[in-house]
């Protein structure tokens, strides 16, 4: 492993979305238009609100990375240039933690900009510290951007890996508890549930916000969470040298 | 540092079969390159050449046989010393030309910002772009992205160039330059290896092999093709054809 190659594999992606005005620019307003949509549609429901935000904030910084993660590197295989890296002497874990520095930034941009609204514009209501609601928010990103490595090694174009959203996202949606709690499915789905990342994710995000758990509160969550992000890695690491 | 073999080869493959799923691409394939010189691999699309070179570079495995270059198997470590132009461009879009060849200086090791700025001019010097430098590849025309390209493969100054199809698509003043930056390599040392369809390509090589369904039917200097065939005025062309209807004698 090579801190320099990484450190430059990382600086290579930010100048890249850097000057690519219209990515920048959507990455920044999706999110944002969609996350302002659900609020204000809830605007003469503060309580509900309150009680969907933080499945929707972690859902939106899940779902919004990987795609992000998945289309570039797919483009990086498409293009050719991933294959040109792997005849360099770069690592795989070079390559995999320049990725994650890289699509962190952003991630962490993204997510400032949603937790800005969300609290500011939006007015939802939290007990946790905000640094302990972005920190937890950081290792759901961290996930996603190592699904989206994943992911891209099944897919040969851009509307490949837009097919497997809702196969990846649906059921966690469905099941993560955002629109019902888990406790309320029937004892089969509540098995799939207990597999999903996204349901430790929302319960994780909803501990801190709406009971004012610190991150200590929520480390049962954060094992989950970096079990998963751990295991996606590995996975990532094994598929990445794939053409 | 790696060095040719105890033949003096700079490549050597041994009986080497590779396959996609049932398709063998490559079959009982044996090669010499000997360091030092330009060797040309010659075959219609899908003989099985940008195979061979992915194998030579260490990006595919031979599910049979054995391959050696500069005296090891291929790994990353070897790459140091390896220079790779693929079929595609493969340069990132967005990026200047000089951020580009900085970019894969650093993956070749060059740690410093002054060593990567020298080598970087110096790679684009030789491929006539240092004035460019600060263009934006997606503004460049396709002959220039392969000198671009080039550059990138040239730029930690490896013992080893395998170049895959670098010519095409070019007219034929840049094919010419092109030439003369391979010429200027291989009067340094550097062991060329060049993958090609185009027989003007395979005039300017020392050494030969005609691929055809993954299977060398042919390999020698360029005179020694065309005296195969019998006729005094031969062509390479006329040599790769005499080949192919003698179903691959060697």
């Amino acid at each position: 492993m090579s801190p320099d190659r990484a450190l430059a594999i990382s600086e290579r992606l930010v100048r890249q979305v850097l000057r690519d005005h219209r990515t920048l620019a959507l990455m920044l307003a999706a999110p944002s238009v969609v996350m302002a949509l659900v609020g204000f549609s809830f605007a003469d429901q503060p309580a509900i609100l309150d009680y969907a935000a933080p499945a929707l904030l972690t859902v939106f910084g899940f779902f919004f990375t990987f795609v992000l993660t998945g289309v570039s590197f797919l483009r990086e295989r498409a293009q050719g240039t991933l294959d040109r890296l792997l005849a360099t002497p770069v690592g795989r874990g070079d390559i995999l933690v320049g990725y994650l520095l890289g699509f962190l930034l952003f991630a962490a941009v993204q997510a400032s900009v949603i937790l800005a609204l969300t609290l500011v514009v939006l007015g939802v209501s939290h007990q946790g510290a905000l640094w302990e609601i972005f920190a937890f928010l950081m290792v759901v990103v961290v996930m996603g951007v190592n699904l989206g490595i994943f992911i891209s090694v099944f897919a040969r174009n851009e509307f490949q890996v837009v097919q497997f959203i809702p196969l990846v996202f649906a059921p966690q949606v469905f099941l993560s508890g955002i629109l019902l709690p888990v406790e309320q499915m029937p004892g089969f789905l509540q098995a799939v549930a207990n597999v999903l990342p996204l349901k430790y994710a929302v319960e994780g995000m909803r501990e801190i916000m709406l009971q004012g758990k610190g991150l200590s509160g929520v480390t049962s969550e954060l094992a989950v969470l970096a079990g998963f992000a751990v295991v996606l890695l590995a996975l990532a690491s094994v598929t990445v040298r794939r053409s | 540092m790696a060095s040719e073999g105890a033949s003096g080869a700079a490549i050597e493959a041994r009986q080497v079969m590779f396959r996609y799923g049932r398709l063998r691409v490559l079959d009982d394939l044996s090669l010499q390159v000997p360091g030092g010189t330009s060797f040309g691999l010659l075959g219609p699309n899908g003989s099985g050449k940008t195979t061979l070179i992915r194998l030579l570079v260490g990006r595919l495995k031979p599910h049979s046989g054995s391959v050696v270059v500069l005296g090891e198997p291929p790994s990353p470590r070897l790459c140091q010393q390896i220079g790779y132009m693929p079929q595609l461009s493969a340069l990132y879009l967005e990026l200047s030309v000089q951020e580009n060849v900085s970019f894969f200086a650093r993956m070749y090791g060059m740690a410093s910002g002054g060593e990567r700025r020298e080598a970087a001019q110096e790679a684009l010097n030789l491929v006539g772009l240092w004035e460019r430098r600060g263009d934006p590849v997606l503004r460049l025309s396709g002959g220039m992205r392969q000198r671009v390209s080039l550059a990138c493969a040239l730029v930690h100054r490896p013992r080893l160039l395998l170049l895959d199809e670098p010519t095409v698509g070019l007219d034929p003043e840049l094919r010419a330059a092109f030439w003369g930056h391979f010429n200027a390599e291989l009067a340094r040392g550097v062991t060329l290896v060049i993958s090609s369809h185009t027989m003007d390509d395979a005039a300017h090589c020392q050494r030969l092999a005609f691929l055809r369904d993954g299977r060398i039917i042919a390999e020698g200097s360029p005179e020694a093709l065309r005296a195969a065939t019998g006729r005094a005025n031969a062509t390479l062309e006329d040599a790769l054809l005499h080949f192919v209807r003698a179903g691959g004698a060697r």
